[in-house]
């Protein structure tokens, strides 16, 4: 080594070494992110997404790994105990959070995380094939007491919903499991089932026309599906709402969160992952910041849990 | 069909770029595939960032390629190592490898190869004229239905596992018993999780079915080890005599046809996948040979009863991806995640709004069976020198891939954990003459089979004279009944079961 390389050296380290630099540094090493679900599902085709678009952003690659189990509690409970710095966050919805909790023990709670930024929103909705003789909820409802009907649930949360508004409407209703969408779309497809809870997988069916959405269950309609109202607007007083949010654990420095805040604001103004979001996966595609999330997440988990408690 | 379309996309598929992507995938499927402990899944999930920078129809082919690769190519550690490189080929180390030991392992390989090739080109014609009106029938498969396959496919299994019948019994309990561990469908509460969160979706499969299959056979052949010097590979002599036959290609074409007939169907059904596909064949060719006694001891009919049919799963489980948009399989359901990166909705709307694609697809796919038969036939010494390397050094090289492996579904320490401990179960039960199949498959089909039960109970309400309105699930439920009276009675009769597969 001569001496100009060593000057050249000690002046880098100087540099790495000055504070107000660092936001501009980070990140320096490879990044990754945890989705809590198998690889294929809508969370996972948006987050490598996501994940391609913030690599463009940081400058560092942003790997995706997937750790699914419990609807993201076995991930959940993992991000909980890595170091926070940022290098290792979470991309997924918050019914972890908002909803699991109250009937599974997990290890882990609202506080242990920092919800960063929602760049997606989840599409909650009530489905029905389109050769049923009943498409609009109030159809359903009226269909349903008449005669004797039967729906699909995926979650707990669904199951409660729908048959609180049963025992309001008098519907005679069986409830069957499905294990998620891949299993909900041939019953609801087959007439096996009446209706059933979709989290999304109906963007795949309603553009051929063999599903109907009858209602959303998220609080706002759907820009995809415009006329289509939401039970709120139907009277009544239930919603499931979800957002698929950047997280982190509680403790990562201040500069980092604002470069990955950053980078998720760049990603839902990309055209890329508006396309797949929005053209694929019919998920709106938005930018809420971390103030905005925090709340929501604890609005959300306080409603949650009145309704699941009236059951 | 759409000619125009055909001929565009037949133009596309044969490119020097498409040559060299989906001949990459066909190669490095084969390479996993002969690799115990490094499944189909992880490799598809590894390769699917890869495909970020290829043009759609190469992405897709490449995976579709690597996909048959690995099934391909798991026939090769099953036949020379009695370990099989996939869940999949593990019925065909029950004839492969006693055949190659009795000194014919480069035929054993061939009619492993010629049966795994032609079940994938069948297989993938099949796919090609009936995905789409298959969206139809599939629907006519409902919860009742599939109830009553899954159950029939458990009692059939079960009939070809060896020893007595009790162990059998004991085995398939297990399996059932342990399947049920996990969040429960409705409700979501756990069961049988003791408070961990990593068992919330139940024991991870790949574990249980690396530690059972590969990890534990490792145990199995170090122990070997110690008395037998010779080793537990076989070695490939450059005898002249060993090379597949005319009659003997033949005498296996029944065989393959029957077997791609049952891949195709096991892999049209959503939720069915390769292993029960490969051992359904394998015991439908058992029974109907003339000589059941062979089998177990190196019939060739046996690796290509098994070979063609996982082989024929593959294409078959894209029948209801391209049809429905319902994967049939793990690997089917990671394609759906692949084409979505590349902006596709998989479903009955791509062939409106994407024929080209799905043409090249089906091309890419014939492709990807010529390259794999090339690949096979010539590589086969290559793909083979792996066995020569003695046992001391393939043994930890296994353990290595089989814990890495485990390490790549990102379950951590647990993941280790709970594969050790599967990997000393499926010992113990190979040392006491437990059937680790029966186990497994139990293992396999109870989740699904649990979901289907409960969702026909609650939509009949309870009652049972919904059955005579599905005469397709009374069908199956019939031939239940019967398999496990045939058994029961067979087995008390000659104190043996139906068929005697041994499991070493």
């Amino acid at each position: 080594m001569n001496r100009r390389t060593l000057i050249a050296t000690a002046a880098a380290i100087g540099a790495t070494m000055a504070a107000p630099a660092f936001a501009q540094d980070w990140p320096t090493r490879p990044l990754t992110m945890v989705i809590g679900f198998a690889p294929g599902g809508s969370t996972d085709i948006q987050g490598r997404v996501l994940a391609n678009v913030m690599e463009e952003f940081l400058g560092q690659p942003v790997n995706v790994v997937n750790q699914p189990g419990g609807g993201s509690a076995v991930a959940f409970t993992r991000l909980k105990n890595t170091a926070a710095d940022g290098y290792t966050f979470l991309f997924g919805g918050t019914t972890a959070l908002t909803f699991t909790p109250i009937i599974t023990p997990v290890e882990y709670e609202i506080d242990d995380f920092e919800y960063l930024a929602a760049v997606a929103l989840g599409q909650n909705a009530i489905v029905t094939s389109a050769e049923q003789p009943f498409e609009t909820f109030d159809e359903i409802i009226a269909h349903g007491k008449e005669n004797q009907m039967t729906y699909a649930q995926q979650t707990p949360l669904d199951e409660a919903i729908i048959r609180a508004i049963a025992e309001e409407e008098g519907l005679d209703l069986a409830i069957v499991p499905t294990g998620g969408g891949g299993g909900m779309a041939p019953l609801v497809l087959g007439r096996e089932v009446d209706f059933a809870y979709s989290g999304g997988t109906h963007a795949q069916y309603t553009p051929t026309g063999e599903m109907v959405v009858a209602a959303f269950m998220s609080a706002e309609r759907s820009p995809f599906y415009p006329d289509t109202p939401t039970l709120m607007e139907l009277g009544y007083d239930y919603s499931i709402e979800d957002y698929r949010t950047v997280i982190v654990p509680q403790g990562v420095p201040d500069e980092v969160k604002a470069r990955l805040m950053e980078a998720a604001e760049y990603a839902s103004e990309s055209q890329a992952f508006k396309d797949i979001t929005e053209g694929n996966t019919f998920f709106p595609v938005v930018y809420i910041g971390q103030e905005e999330m925090e709340a929501s997440v604890r609005r959300i988990r306080a409603a949650t849990e009145e309704v699941m408690g009236s059951n | 069909m759409d000619f125009s379309a055909v001929g565009a996309a037949a133009s596309e598929a044969f490119t020097l770029a498409s040559f060299i992507g989906i001949g990459g995938g066909v190669l490095l499927g084969y390479i996993v595939g002969v690799i115990p402990g490094l499944s189909r899944s992880v490799a598809i999930s590894i390769a699917i960032p890869l495909t970020f920078y290829m043009s759609p129809f190469i992405a897709i082919s490449f995976l579709i390629g690597l996909s048959k690769g690995t099934a391909a190519g798991s026939a090769v550690s099953a036949i020379l190592l009695n370990a099989p490189g996939e869940a999949s080929s593990a019925a065909t180390a029950l004839d492969g490898y006693p055949m190659a030991k009795k000194g014919k392992p480069k035929t054993a390989l061939q009619v492993g190869l010629l049966a795994s090739v032609i079940g994938d080109i069948l297989a993938t014609i099949i796919l090609i004229f009936v995905a789409i009106p298959f969206a139809r029938v599939a629907l006519l498969f409902g919860p009742y239905e599939m109830a009553a396959i899954l159950a029939f496919a458990l009692v059939f299994i079960a009939g070809l596992s060896g020893g007595s019948i009790f162990k059998g019994l004991a085995a398939g309990g297990l399996g059932i018993f342990l399947g049920t561990v996990g969040l429960d469908n409705q409700t979501g509460l756990p069961r049988l999780t003791f408070g961990y969160t990593e068992l919330m979706d139940g024991m991870p499969l790949i574990a249980v079915a690396i530690g059972t299959l590969a990890l534990s056979e490792m145990f199995v052949q170090s122990e070997k080890l110690r008395y037998d010097r010779a080793g537990m590979s076989v070695e490939l002599k450059n005898d002249r005599s060993d090379h597949i036959t005319w009659p003997l290609f033949r005498s296996i074409i029944p065989t393959v046809l029957r077997g791609t007939g049952v891949g195709t169907f096991v892999g049209a059904l959503p939720g069915l996948g390769p292993s029960v596909g490969s051992f359904m064949s394998y015991g439908m060719t058992v029974k109907a040979s003339k000589d059941p006694e062979s089998f177990g001891k190196g019939n060739p009919k046996g690796i290509a009863a098994s070979e063609s049919a996982d082989n024929a799963v593959i294409p078959a489980a894209l029948i209801p991806l391209f049809g429905l948009g319902i994967p049939g399989n793990v690997s089917a359901a990671l394609l759906i995640g692949a084409f979505a990166i590349h902006g596709i909705t998989v479903g009955p709307l791509l062939l409106r709004d994407n024929p080209e694609l799905l043409y090249s697809i089906f091309a890419g796919m014939i492709l990807a069976s010529l390259i794999m038969l090339a690949l096979g036939w010539f590589g086969l010494m290559i793909f083979a020198q792996i066995t020569k390397v003695p046992p001391h050094v393939v043994i930890p090289i296994v353990i290595f891939f089989c814990l890495a492996g485990m390490m790549l579904q990102g379950y951590g320490t647990f993941g280790l954990v709970i594969l050790i401990a599967f990997a000393a179960l499926g010992y113990l039960m190979k040392k006491y003459d437990y059937s680790f199949v029966t186990f497994l498959v139990a293992f396999i089909i109870t989740p699904m089979l649990e979901l289907n039960l409960r969702q026909s109970i609650i939509l009949s309400r309870g009652n049972w004279e919904i059955l005579l309105n599905r005469p397709i699930a009374l069908f199956f439920i019939v031939c239940t009944l019967v398999a496990l009276v045939a058994l029961a009675v067979r087995t008390f009769k000659t104190g043996k079961p139906v068929a005697n597969a041994p499991a070493d």
